[in-house]
């Protein structure tokens, strides 16, 4: 087996919640105001029931997701929906890759930096990306304690500014402008696709589904502290704040005395970010390699991340409208693979090994 | 029949060194001897005591049987095979030719010269025992068997080294130690056709799957009592004749963080000062970079009052941040190379012009400032807290100092995730470097960073798959 139960928990409270600390939180306040923990707690409960309904399923079959595809559609079909997987998990890595670069530029620099200093992320996401499930775990690993003890931190500088009654009366947003909250940020959630690549590639033991929807749901308890945390400090003008996680600890008292200690914590934090991005390119790579048979992974990885590379160079102007297209439509792509292919992944012919 | 003269030339035309010497005498009864052996190799007086005072008794008729009886030493080998002879004679042993008789003695009086047994420089400590390894193998193999007397100790030497035939001994404890493991090092050992073996590093490459690597692979003891206490736990010892350090296998990154003392202080205690390492090295490879970083593209990171301080500093610099830290580093790394390469009188006066010369000056000068000085010497200070690893840790300061210079604090953070990313596949005999934080080993992180008591430390660590894993029970009775 590949990677550990623990792993994949230690993966669903850290990277779930990573990815959603920078633009998402802005996103949900220009959409949804007050209201934004609304949209958020129905993303992360849809999402968390099919974690659930995916890891359940891995107590029902030892098979790779690759293996339940080949058992129902055949090699062809497997090998087809693999590569729409491969596409989808490139896709979702776009927005996260320029939010990374505008977020890099922003807090890392005093100037506004060349691109070139954000590309030699290429070379980090090459080498991660080449690597198979052991290594995603063993980072996780890694991760988990430095999140914790990062976010912990930043959260303890922020709390004494919360202002809790910025986000009453609740339920004042219409219907429609909750509905957007959740559709427009739903191709922030990939936790379904990561469990349907793991599906095979760990030990079930009894009781591991409910392990991993916690840790999921202790993830998504982070994100949503945050949000509370994020619109208690800023109130309305919270849509203008992006970035917020580098904003929110500057007000503590100690850092006129001992500097920016936080941008420290947030460079710590950059970290686990880093793997959190890589972990949709690997899963990209895993799924070419599967789908065309290709077995060196480095060479997968390589033509993955140049063709990233050439997104990020050729639309570096562009991110607005990016997400514009990405809010507008492409979340439909998300709710067929993130949604819908995790749900349908429980029609599909599943045996255990030893019951052949 | 072979005559004594036959013997000794066939020995004298392969060994035709001088220092290899030919000692011809007889016994009263007129029986003929000769020992040869390499000059300066061999203890004389144990010879003249347990092999040639007890020939002179020997009958003229005496066979090879009956003259071995009256030969008191302890460590004797029989040999008919001339070639035989000549390795053991260039081995430090002396071989004892009888005329008439084709057979021939090898005794164990090797001394070969060597030092006494001292306290390592690199591992001194001030709870525990200070006997250190020294270059001679046999000394080493005692000072360990002095430790651990079971029954179960095993030690098998093998010869490595075309030209040196250097012997290697890898010890471990049967039931202990992972079956087959010590098999396979000895077989990656003997896979490596060599002149020489100058010393135990070179065996610790030949076990090593990544030689390019910037980490090593091999833990290293200079004392037997860390060398024991690795060995108990699982791990595989490699003692190289020739070299006062030993190796062992597998190793993890974690254990060059603890000391020997660690476990003869409290566990408080201990606990503190390995987290206080960890601190340091993390300080050491990182501070002259984020303050690069900070100088040229993050300056918000500094303290205010700092920044004053620091502008004031660097003002009118003839040099840019990055060149300004490069250039104090060069200079740091040149001392640091000619005070241990330089005889000991001279480097008073080099102290004198290091410190002096170059820095006070320098600062005068305008060329370096002080903050620069200062960080570079914490650095340095910091690094040394973990002696064991500053070659890697050194080479990771100039890279991220690099790196800090011309991506900035974004690089460090690349880097840094590279680092860990390469880090945590690395493994050497199925024993992740990075254990027991990844993969996370739950019942070794008592004894990783944290270090608990003795009897929460009952069994033997995990990660070496110990086939016996109790190494403490309490007799409650």
């Amino acid at each position: 087996m590949k990677i550990k139960v623990r792993q994949i928990c230690f993966i669903m409270i850290a990277y779930t919640a990573v990815t959603k600390l920078l633009i998402y939180p802005t996103a949900l306040a220009e959409l949804c105001g007050r209201d934004l923990l609304f949209p958020a707690l129905i993303n992360f409960f849809i999402e968390g029931l099919l974690v659930w309904a995916v890891s359940f399923l891995c107590s029902r079959t030892d098979k790779t997701f690759f293996e339940l595809i080949e058992g129902t559609l055949g090699k062809i079909g497997a090998r087809i929906i693999y590569g729409l997987i491969a596409a989808f998990f490139m896709l979702s890595v776009i927005i996260p890759l320029f939010e990374q670069k505008l977020y890099v530029h922003t807090i890392f620099y005093d100037t506004v930096p060349t691109i070139l200093v954000f590309l030699p992320i290429f070379i980090f996401t090459v080498y991660a990306a080449s690597k198979k499930f052991e290594n995603i775990g063993r980072c996780a690993d890694i991760c988990l304690p430095v999140f914790i003890a990062v976010t912990a931190f930043l959260f303890l500088m922020a709390f004494n500014e919360v202002q809790w009654d910025n986000l009453l009366p609740v339920l004042q947003t219409p219907a429609a402008s909750l509905f957007r909250g959740v559709s427009a940020t739903a191709f922030r959630f990939m936790e379904p696709c990561w469990m349907l690549m793991f599906m095979g590639y760990f030990k079930y033991k009894k009781g591991d589904a409910a392990k991993i929807t916690l840790s999921y749901a202790a993830g998504a308890l982070i994100v949503l502290i945050f949000l509370a945390m994020f619109y208690g400090i800023y109130g309305e003008i919270s849509a203008s704040r992006t970035f917020a996680i580098s904003r929110t600890s500057i007000y503590f008292p100690a850092i006129e005395t001992i500097g920016r200690i936080d941008l420290i914590m947030l460079y710590v934090l950059e970290v686990v970010m880093l793997f959190a991005l890589a972990i949709n390119i690997q899963f990209a790579v895993h799924a070419i390699a599967l789908c065309t048979g290709y077995g060196d992974r480095r060479i997968i990885s390589l033509a993955v991340n140049i063709a990233l590379l050439l997104i990020l160079v050729i639309c570096e102007h562009y991110f607005h409208s990016i997400q514009i297209v990405f809010y507008r439509w492409l979340w439909i792509v998300t709710v067929i693979f993130a949604v819908l292919v995790p749900a349908l992944s429980w029609a599909l012919k599943r045996r255990k090994a030893d019951d052949k | 029949m072979v005559t004594l003269e036959k013997n000794i030339k066939s020995v004298k035309s392969v060994l035709t060194s001088e220092d290899v010497l030919v000692f011809e005498f007889e016994s009263e009864n007129k029986k003929r001897f000769a020992v040869i052996y390499a000059d300066g190799l061999i203890d004389k007086n144990m010879l003249g005591e347990l092999v040639i005072k007890p020939l002179h008794t020997a009958e003229r008729e005496a066979s090879a049987e009956e003259i071995k009886k009256l030969l008191a030493s302890p460590e004797l080998k029989d040999g008919n095979k001339i070639k035989d002879a000549i390795k053991e004679i260039s081995a430090g042993n002396a071989v004892l030719f009888i005329d008439g008789e084709k057979d021939f003695f090898i005794i164990g009086v090797k001394m070969p010269p060597m030092r006494a047994v001292a306290e390592p420089p690199t591992q001194v400590a001030v709870h525990g025992p200070r006997e250190g390894f020294i270059e001679d193998i046999k000394i080493n193999l005692g000072l360990i068997r002095k430790r651990i007397k079971s029954d179960k100790l095993q030690v098998k030497t093998i010869t490595v080294g075309k030209q040196s035939e250097t012997a290697v001994s890898i010890v471990y404890i049967d039931g202990v130690c992972p079956k087959g493991l010590p098999e396979k090092i000895e077989k990656e050992i003997l896979q490596n056709k060599i002149d020489i073996i100058p010393d135990s590093s070179y065996v610790a490459q030949f076990i090593t799957k990544k030689p390019r690597s910037l980490f090593k692979r091999c833990g290293t003891a200079e004392k037997p009592d860390i060398f024991c206490a690795k060995v108990s736990e699982g791990r595989v010892g490699i003692v190289v004749d020739g070299s006062p350090i030993c190796l062992t296998v597998p190793y993890m990154l974690a254990e060059d963080f603890q000391t020997a003392e660690d476990y003869y202080i409290t566990s408080y205690r201990a606990t503190t000062l390995r987290v206080l390492r960890l601190l340091s090295i993390l300080v050491g490879i990182f501070l002259p970079a984020i303050y690069i970083a900070a100088q040229l593209f993050k300056i918000q990171i500094i303290p205010f009052q700092l920044l004053l301080k620091i502008s004031s500093s660097v003002a009118g610099l003839a040099l840019s941040p990055s060149v300004e830290m490069f250039l104090t580093l060069f200079v740091l790394e040149v001392l640091n190379e000619a005070s241990i390469r330089m005889p000991k009188y001279v480097g008073l006066a080099l102290s004198v012009v290091g410190a002096l010369v170059l820095g006070d000056t320098a600062v005068k000068a305008g060329i370096i400032s002080t903050p620069a000085i200062i960080i570079i010497a914490f650095s340095a200070i910091c690094l040394y807290t973990v002696p064991n690893n500053v070659e890697t840790t050194t080479t990771l300061r100039w890279l991220f100092l690099i790196i800090a210079g011309s991506v900035g604090p974004f690089g460090i953070a690349l880097f840094t995730a590279y680092l860990i990313c390469y880090l945590v596949t690395e493994q050497t005999y199925g024993v992740p470097l990075v254990a027991p934080f990844a993969p996370l080993i739950k019942g070794d992180l008592y004894d990783s960073m944290v270090k608990a008591n003795m009897y929460t430390l009952n069994t033997r660590p995990e990660m070496f798959k110990p086939r016996n894993k109790v190494r403490l029970k309490k007799d409650e009775n």
